[in-house]
């Protein structure tokens, strides 16, 4: 009993009874994982439905694209593992190298001998047998460097010289460059999201409300001087005009969704997809929820999605240090505002896009984007501030 | 501390912000899916019966030189626009004068309230002209693809047929269907000014792209050799049917697969339904002494015996676990190598008790017994094995003289192909080449080796013996002058499906073997079904391997080895010792 004494805690016992806090390590955040991995594979399973037909007649194998998305998921999942166990500050040091590598990338997809284009656009680089779409990364880094800088400079952000000036240039030579392909969904997220951290961090209204209005006027510029973007925006004013062009992909969205109903016409039982909804597998995933698992389908999924958003903003508040609140924040931002316009513009809110479902769609690139987001918000979330870090009864009665 | 942090406070908006959008979509969902269900599923029901689906033409089939097999032709099909009709009774009339169809029978389906019907599919040609000459209002024609067979019956177990939508249901059109199936199409059809459905502009001209072509290992000339020939002896037979496969040993490949009765896949009855099945791959039959082939092979692989070993023959009559085995031709003592040329029962039968179940089961596993060979051909049966460890002395009896062990044609012409090529079991193929639309090969067939059962010394013993029973022995009437034959009769009793016995007047005559022995180019196996004349199978079998091999040599230009054998009266023991001392 001689160490008794020396141990201020030890209630008189032979074994010391209180823990030092910084023994306590949290585990990740289980209902983040959980409903990520619940949205990829309810993906997985819409992917094989809606792509069955198709890779059949074009592959002779029907899980062509299905096993392609096995192998990217699988993939994907490892990478969120890793991301969720890394400390998440080495992405600070690594933010303005990603910087410099994705700004080369993107220089690289444009060139006309390494670049991939697929309907007009150069979106893909190929690397052996893996296409891959940088811009999708971009996205990610874009975050991160936001989230460095606003931690570093969180004082300066509400001047505009040495504040918010240095963030607006790199954001706007990334989504330069992405529009450049052209890619106009990815960079008006890449927009939106820049503008949303800003806010976040502090940026002043007013600076920002004139940012936004400029940022309208360029968007509504380049649209009125790219014939194809000023008619889908036309078809979006009345999709029912012409029914058997541009506004093909949008009606047919409609009558999936109506034609599903409440509770859908089955698994697998689409029409639509068979020829009136070719992106089914991909940016229009939704529709064929919607058709082939009704409002329940649907609702669900937007369920889902809204409690990952709600747990981002958790995660956030919850965070010891201004980098990773900031992180947290830029990729629940970039999830959500994805989801939201992918949704609006499947269901007509919004004009016809090129963007992807996060998590659910068919493609490598987003998929690993989605999921390593995810567990660098697991990474964050392991790492919570003291008062709130143990949950349950027995925290609730200590704090009392 | 009750000062608000601004920036919380910003999260929260933010927050919101999020969540009132996905509150928008939810309620945007809620609009689609439940208030507009009712008139967007209606839409969507209009829109699906407007979609017609067009399929690419067939690919084509070849045999191994090139010949075509299986071809699609481009005929009309006719359809009608009911919705833009006003009076459909002189059409129909018109149309059923055109087509030979009952003019009320048309009128039925113009006056549906649809806006798209077919009335005729693939019709003849000529009325399609007809009709083109002269349009009707509301009707039009549309080329869809026919399936023709240029050679009728020729191959058409092997080859199967495609159904009128162009789906391969039988055969090689079955099992090669994602291949030689065109590329389907859903056109929707669309409104011209008059508010009649009409194909899309440049539709005709473009249409669906067509199905990959196939090119078989089977040689049109060989294939109409054997088919001759089996239909004869099926015939003076006055048997139920035939089987005859001609096989290249050293690659598994099929020259031939000729199956009677036959059928013409350009004029199906379903009358004959059961006439299409391929009964060279589907059909399990009990193989009889063609047998004693492998459980000789299992006895020289496991040393058990040799072919100068002595057995005795008991005189031709012999007790095993209660029944009595006879042979046809009592012997006394005799070689191993005698066995098989007298197709001994006893000594068969004594040399599978020698090996025991375990040995004799491993090696007919090995060659490929109770597990299907995956030829690419629909429908294969794995054959019946029993599991070695409930075979009793009874069970080894039966098993060595062929019986109570089920194997399909492809089996046995398998496993023989194994012994004359040095011990090798390939994978049977019957497809060579399958090219694309464009003439570029998406795959070939090469070789494949299953495993080796045998070891090159043995499968040269067996061949030697195998040349005996062909020279001294039952198979002499398979002999091919001029060229060294090796081969084994077989004649299996048939189970009579009334009694659940082994039957005294139905057989199985067949002969399997391979020529020339020193360096084989064709393994052929003769199955003869119930023929009525005469059961043996070196009587009804072997004389249609020689006449097969006769015609099939010389076309492939392979020459004779054997000249000693004419020009000696001896000439045949003499060639044989010779190439007995040329062994190990």
């Amino acid at each position: 009993m001689s160490r008794s004494g020396s141990d201020a805690g030890t209630l008189g016992l032979p074994w010391p009874t209180s823990a030092s806090p910084a023994h306590q390590r949290m585990g990740p955040d289980a209902s983040v994982l959980l409903v990520a991995m619940v949205l990829a594979l309810l993906g997985l399973v819409m992917v094989f439905s809606a792509s069955a037909v198709v890779a059949g007649n074009r592959f002779h194998d029907p899980l062509y694209f299905l096993k392609r998305q096995l192998a990217w998921l699988a993939f994907g999942f490892l990478l969120l593992h890793v991301a969720s166990r890394l400390d998440y500050t080495v992405w600070r040091r690594m933010a303005l190298p990603m910087v410099a590598c994705s700004a080369m990338l993107l220089i690289l997809v444009l060139v006309p001998s390494i670049g991939v284009a697929v309907k007009g656009a150069r979106r893909w680089l190929r690397v052996g047998p893996l296409s891959v779409q940088p811009a999708e990364f971009v996205k990610l880094v874009v975050v991160v460097y936001l989230a460095a800088y606003l931690a570093k400079k969180e004082e300066r952000v509400t001047e505009w010289i040495a504040g918010l000036l240095p963030p607006l240039i790199v954001s706007g030579l990334l989504g330069g460059l992405v529009l450049w392909q052209p890619d106009l969904g990815t960079a008006v997220v890449i927009g939106l999201v820049t503008m949303g951290l800003l806010f976040l961090g502090g940026a002043r209204l007013r600076h920002l409300t004139g940012l936004v209005l400029s940022g309208l006027a360029l968007l509504f510029a380049l649209v009125r001087t790219s014939p194809y973007r000023w008619q889908r925006l036309m078809t979006f004013v009345d999709p029912w005009k012409d029914p058997t062009d541009a506004g093909f992909q949008m009606t047919q969205s409609f009558l999936a969704f109506g034609s599903g109903g409440l509770f859908g016409i089955g698994l697998g039982e689409s029409k639509q997809k068979l020829f009136f909804l070719p992106e089914g597998h991909t940016d229009f995933m939704l529709a064929l929820v919607g058709e082939e698992l009704g409002l329940l389908g649907t609702a669900f999924v937007m369920v889902l999605f809204m409690i990952l958003v709600f747990k981002g903003f958790q995660i956030a508040g919850r965070a010891r240090e201004p980098f990773g609140r900031y992180l947290a924040l830029g990729i629940t931002l970039l999830l959500g505002l994805q989801v939201l316009i992918n949704a609006g513009v499947v269901t007509g809110l919004l004009p016809t896009k090129g963007l992807t479902l996060p998590l659910m769609s068919y493609g490598g690139s987003s998929l690993l984007v989605s999921l390593v987001g995810i567990g660098i918000l697991l990474s964050i979330s392991r790492d919570r501030q003291g008062g709130r870090r143990a949950g349950g009864f027995a925290s609730w009665v200590a704090a009392r | 501390m009750t000062v608000v942090d601004p920036l919380r406070v910003r999260r929260i908006v933010a927050a919101l912000l999020l969540l009132a959008g996905f509150v928008i979509v939810l309620f945007r969902l809620f609009n689609l899916q439940v208030l507009q269900a009712g008139e967007l599923t209606l839409k969507a029901e209009r829109q699906h019966e407007k979609a017609i689906t067009l399929q690419g033409g067939r690919g084509t089939i070849y045999d191994r030189r090139g010949k075509v097999l299986a071809i699609n032709l481009e005929v009309p099909s006719v359809f009608g626009v009911p919705t833009s009709l006003e009076d459909p009774t002189p059409v129909a009339r018109e149309l059923g004068r055109v087509l030979h169809v009952r003019p009320d029978e048309i009128e039925k389906k113009l006056k549906q309230e649809r806006s798209f019907v077919w009335i005729a599919r693939k019709v003849d040609p000529e009325q399609g002209r007809r009709l083109q000459r002269r349009p009707l209002e509301g009707i039009g024609l549309v080329l869809e693809g026919r399936r023709y067979y240029p050679k009728g019956t020729l191959l058409s177990h092997v080859i199967g047929f495609a159904g009128m939508d162009g789906d391969g249901l039988e055969g090689i059109e079955h099992r090669y269907d994602s291949y030689l199936r065109g590329e389907k199409q859903m056109v929707v059809l669309q409104r011209d000014a008059l508010g009649r459905s009409v194909f899309p502009k440049g539709f005709t001209e473009q249409g669906p792209s067509s199905g990959h072509s196939v090119t078989l290992t089977i040689d049109e000339t060989i294939q109409y050799i054997a088919e001759k020939e089996l239909e004869e002896a099926v015939a003076a037979s006055r048997a139920k049917g035939g089987t005859i496969i001609v096989m290249e040993p050293r690659t598994g490949a099929v020259l031939a697969m000729a199956l009677v009765p036959t059928f013409d896949p350009n004029s199906l009855g379903s009358l004959y339904a059961d006439r299409w099945r391929n009964r060279a791959v589907t059909d399990v039959y009990e193989p009889g002494s063609t047998l004693k082939v492998l459980v000789a092979a299992a006895a020289l692989e496991d040393k058990v015996m040799e072919p100068q070993t002595i057995l005795f023959g008991e005189r031709g009559s012999m007790t095993v676990a209660n029944t009595v085995v006879h042979d046809h031709d009592p012997s006394g003592w005799m070689t191993f190598a005698q066995v098989l040329e007298r197709s001994s029962n006893i000594g068969a039968v004594k040399t599978a008790l020698a090996l025991g179940p375990d040995r004799l089961s491993r090696v007919l596993r090995a060659f490929g017994f109770g597990e299907r060979s995956e030829i690419d051909l629909p429908g294969e049966a794995a054959g019946l094995v029993r599991d070695s460890r409930s075979w009793g002395r009874r069970s080894l009896a039966s098993i060595a003289m062929g019986q109570e062990i089920g194997v399909t044609a492809v089996q046995l012409a398998t496993a023989l192909s194994a012994v004359a090529n040095g011990g090798w079991l390939m994978k049977p193929h019957v497809v060579a080449e399958i090219r694309d639309g464009k003439g570029k090969a998406v795959y070939q067939a090469s070789p494949q080796v299953r495993r080796q059962p045998i070891s090159e010394g043995t499968a040269q013993k067996l061949t030697r013996i195998l040349e005996g029973a062909v020279s001294r022995g039952t198979g002499k009437s398979a002999a091919v002058s001029g060229y060294r034959v090796a081969g084994k009769t077989g004649t299996a009793q048939k189970v009579d499906p009334r009694t659940g016995t082994y039957s005294t007047t139905l057989f199985i005559g067949s002969f399997v073997g391979f020529v020339p022995a020193e360096d084989p180019r064709l393994c052929i196996l003769v199955v003869i079904d119930e023929p009525q004349t005469e059961a043996w199978g070196g009587v009804v079998a072997a004389p249609v391997f020689r006449r097969v091999a006769e015609q099939v040599l010389p076309y492939l230009g392979v020459t004779s080895q054997a000249p000693v054998r004419v020009a000696l009266a001896e000439g045949e023991s003499i060639g044989v010792r010779r190439a007995g001392r040329a062994g190990p």
